[in-house]
């Protein structure tokens, strides 16, 4: 590849960020088509969240991994064939525990590794960056002892670890209901499952059955059948959850069926479904869109992935170098994501000239992947962040500011995501607004008293992961172009002796 | 004489506009700030709370001398509470490090300048004395410059404290109101168009920070203006270990350990200002230099991780000095813009002799050297 000295050189075809379902599938698509493909993921293995650590936990002979893998089951497993093909793929240049802490829509991707730190470029970033646990908000929710369905399972594929004592799972959605079976196959049994969903919504969402979407419904039926069977307590349409305790959590205490119940509890296992992680993206500068039935914001992009920049005329490149495929552009699973991982590597291929083109097939895998969402949408709407939380409840937890504060604020004329951050340092803290900003977002439009077309995010500025200054210091693959050293040039001078007396005015 | 009015208003309600609004506030003068976005939002919040005699231009010396003295004051101007919140450090003293015979040999020469001026706030420093005031400090530092009265402050907080002490003592901020055009009024007076309606004082005061020579250019005066966005980072906590804000002297380099550990990274690296969006951009290809500087000072700081960046926007003129003064010709249009990332510490005595200027009718002598004229054709500066 050749470059003028002023314009840096390309890595590879493509860079894809995410190592997990989608971004394999694409990888391997791509790979087997010609491509030089570049993966970064901060894990140590592929897999992403739904594989995570599968290769060991297959290769493990301990009993531990034994039991993990029997109770996380089929769907876990279903994932070693594709990280075979993979690993065994040439062309593909994966890179383990590799953190993306920038990327700019011109195709520039920000990369870390232990202390070393620098800049790679492609013509095309594929961003398969993943999903992340919705943020709900609720009394007692930064207490020791409370943790979300995802962090659970997370100990149980990388760490073996499962919870013990008083357990109670609470809120919406696949995962819970998963988890929830998972624990029981490994003899753990949770005192309650408390269901913020209820019958109305399952009512409504028969009407969204397919015929092609019924195998993930059919999962969740044997997986309430099976927690029947093993006589766990279940309720449903639960409201006013809240976690109580000193130190750490010790009850919880919820509202169902109309009455006020509360139970001692060790572990408080939450999850309010899942959306698409957007630090990457909105830090990229590219346009959002919110997703109400979601409650959340999702890239906006075309149906092959291409996203569109948000930045100003001067910092906009000629052409939008990312895509945006699996759950980090719309929550579908693990078979949507890889279909539309192939999908997406078909419009890359395209692009540059090579493949055969995305065919009506790769389309119908898609759409068919995709065709249970509105059913789960409707049986599982965001319960424990339906309503916005109370004034005493902590909405940012890096800074413990809560609602409260904030609505102040926001009443004294902060009303808008910048200046409520700058005021209040809302979204400062170390997890960069990951967690407080849907909920600021919410209460600014609360306050306006509208719904909005699309509440503003915080602007997001690099890096969007902490990068030690050791490997800032010595990034490389810099942009000549922006490299020169600009600076505030205020160093003072000396000799003005003769002007000392003389002012210009 | 529209003076005689005693209304004033000013656009801009950063740290200068509210500081300039509280003095004339507290002599009695009905004063109005227009902000085009929440007060205070742009560098007055953002920027790194230095307040420094150390390397001050010369010019800027007695106003810098009279800001201190304010600071260390700050009670009497916001109130006890409100200057409790600006978690003022005076007394921890900055050092500017010399890292090679260079920069040594310009701090002696800078130390000797300073003495002949009778400005005597920097004192030179061994290679020993460096070594004992920052643990830590790499084993190339030859020494440098201290000033010991010199800290810093919470900017977010200060710019708080001025702007409700601004209110309470009767001036009143517009905000999200941007001014669009600005003109005399027959018989004195200048009047000021805005979204929401015209406007009309006797005195107007361009505080208008990173946009203030488009403000002036409104009333058709053209004022040398670079708009700058410098940068900063902050990394998670450390070990407390260094209480003094470090400077570099020919390197990107200022730094400082917050009260809770975390180290605040400055330096003067520039990022990308974007003016008309009223916003600007961190470019890491740059921040590199001010993380290879902080290290070449402190090598052991390479794993504290940097958690965020940002960057504000400031107007910097040709000379590094701000134009405080009336625009030419027009003794009630006043400009008080281009701090050139030095402003947060000068603010309250900016405050204080604008508003000195405004009410007794002529120029406080701290402000000759920023005279707006002073780029003008056939000026002698
Ligand atoms: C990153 C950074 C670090 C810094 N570090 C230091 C430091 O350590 N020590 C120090 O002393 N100084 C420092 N500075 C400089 C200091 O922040 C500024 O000099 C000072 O805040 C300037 O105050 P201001 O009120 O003039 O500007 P601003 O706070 O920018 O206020 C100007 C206001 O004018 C408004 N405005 C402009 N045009 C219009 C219009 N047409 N209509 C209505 N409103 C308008 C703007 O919206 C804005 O709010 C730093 C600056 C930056 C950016």
């Amino acid at each position: 590849m050749t470059h003028s000295p002023t314009t840096p050189p390309m890595n590879a075809d493509v860079i894809i960020v995410g190592c997990g379902p989608s971004g394999m599938a694409a990888a391997v698509e791509l790979a087997t088509a010609g491509c030089s493909v570049l993966v970064m993921d901060m894990q140590p293995a592929p897999g992403g969240q739904i594989f995570r650590n599968l290769e060991a936990n297959t290769r493990g002979r301990n009993p531990g991994s034994k039991s993990v893998l029997a109770a996380l089951g089929p769907s876990y497993r279903a994932g070693v064939a594709l990280i075979e093909r993979f690993r065994a793929c040439k062309g593909i240049d994966y890179r383990s525990q590799t953190t993306v802490w920038e990327v700019r829509p011109d195709g520039t991707v920000g990369w870390l590794r232990g202390m070393e730190a620098g800049y790679v470029r492609a013509p095309c970033v594929l961003l398969a960056h993943g999903a992340m646990e919705r943020p709900a908000p609720f009394p007692g929710w930064t207490l020791p002892g409370v943790m979300t369905a995802g962090a659970v399972q997370t100990l149980l594929k990388a760490g073996n670890l499962k919870p013990s004592g008083n357990i109670v799972l609470a809120g919406t959605g696949p995962l819970l209901l998963l988890l929830a079976t998972q624990l029981c196959h490994l003899g753990v049994k949770p005192a309650l499952i408390g269901r913020t969903d209820n019958f109305s919504h399952s009512l409504k969402a028969m009407r969204h059955l397919r015929g092609g979407g019924l195998s993930p419904v059919i999962k969740g039926v044997g997986w309430l059948a099976r927690l029947k069977a093993k006589g766990v307590r279940t309720v449903s349409g639960l409201t006013h959850l809240a976690a109580e305790g000193a130190r750490k959590v010790e009850a919880v205490s919820f509202a169902a069926g109309g009455r006020r119940e509360r139970l001692p509890c060790d572990l408080l296992i939450v999850h309010d479904g899942i959306v698409p992680a957007i630090d990457i993206p909105n830090g990229a500068g590219l346009a959002l869109q919110w997703d109400q039935t979601n409650a959340s914001w999702r890239p906006h992009t075309t149906t092959d992935g291409l996203a569109t920049p948000a930045l100003p005329p001067e910092l906009e490149p000629d052409h939008c170098a990312i895509r945006i495929t699996g759950d980090a552009r719309r929550i579908g699973g693990a078979d949507a994501a890889m279909a539309h991982g192939r999908l997406a590597a078909q419009a890359i291929l395209a692009e540059q000239g090579k493949g055969s083109g995305i065919t009506p097939q790769h389309r119908k895998a898609v759409r068919k992947a995709l065709s249970v969402r509105p059913f789960l949408d409707t049986a599982f709407p965001p319960g424990l962040s339906a309503s916005l939380p109370d004034d005493a409840t902590i909405v940012c937890r890096c800074e413990e500011l809560s609602a409260g504060t904030l609505r102040a604020k926001i009443h004294a004329g902060f009303n808008n995501m910048d200046a409520l951050r700058g005021e209040t340092r809302c979204g400062m803290g170390p997890c960069q607004g990951r967690n407080c900003m849907v909920s600021a977002a919410r209460l600014i439009m609360e306050a306006h008293n509208t719904s909005g077309p699309v509440p503003p995010t915080f602007r997001g500025r690099p890096p969007i992961r902490p990068l030690p200054l050791g490997a800032l210091a010595s990034l490389t693959g810099l942009d000549p172009r922006a490299t020169e050293l600009l600076t505030l040039e205020d160093k003072p001078e000396h000799d003005q002796e003769d002007k000392a007396h003389d002012p210009a005015e | 004489m529209t003076r005689q009015n005693k209304t004033a208003l000013i656009i801009g309600a950063g740290l200068q506009g509210c500081s300039i609004a509280l003095f004339l506030a507290k002599a009695g003068w009905k004063v109005t700030l227009f902000d085009k976005n929440v007060a205070g939002r742009h560098a007055s919040s953002v920027n790194a709370g230095g307040l420094r005699m150390l390397l001050r231009d010369w010019r800027e010396y007695p106003l810098a001398q009279r800001a201190m003295w304010h600071w260390a004051n700050l009670d009497q101007l916001v109130g006890a509470a409100a200057a409790k919140s600006c978690e003022v450090r005076l007394g921890v003293s900055q050092i500017a490090l010399a890292l090679d015979e260079a920069e040594m040999s310009w701090a002696i020469s800078r130390a000797e300048d300073m003495a002949r001026r009778n400005l005597g706030q920097e004192e030179l420093l061994s290679r020993d004395a460096v070594r004992s005031l920052l643990p830590g400090v790499s084993g190339r530092a030859l020494g440098g410059l201290i000033s010991r009265a010199d800290g810093h402050a919470n900017p977010a907080a200060a710019t708080r404290a001025f702007r409700e002490a601004c209110m309470a003592a009767g001036a009143q901020i517009v905000q999200n109101c941007q001014v669009q055009g600005l003109a005399p009024v027959g018989g004195g007076g200048w009047r000021v168009t805005t979204p929401t309606g015209n406007h009309e004082g006797g005195v107007l005061v361009n505080c208008g920070g990173a946009w203030g020579a488009d403000v002036a250019a409104m009333a058709g005066q053209a004022l040398p203006l670079r708009t700058v966005a410098p940068s900063m980072m902050v990394t998670a906590r450390v070990q407390p270990f260094l209480g003094p804000v470090v400077i570099g002297i020919d390197r990107p380099l200022s730094f400082k350990q917050s009260a809770v550990g975390s180290l605040v990274i400055g330096g003067g690296i520039l990022g990308k200002p974007c003016p008309e969006r009223d916003t600007s951009f961190t470019v890491m290809d740059r921040m590199t230099q001010s993380a290879a500087a902080t290290l070449e000072a402190f090598p052991a700081l390479a794993h504290a991780p940097v958690l965020r960046t940002w960057t504000g926007l400031e107007g910097a003129t040709p000379d590094g000095i701000p134009f405080i003064g009336p625009g030419p010709g027009t003794p009630d249009l006043w400009h008080v813009f281009g701090f050139c990332g030095h402003g947060f510490h000068l603010s309250p005595a900016v405050g204080e002799s604008v508003a000195h200027s405004l009410v007794s009718g002529s120029l406080h002598p701290m402000l000759a050297p920023f005279g707006c004229n002073r780029f003008a054709h056939g000026a002698n500066a």
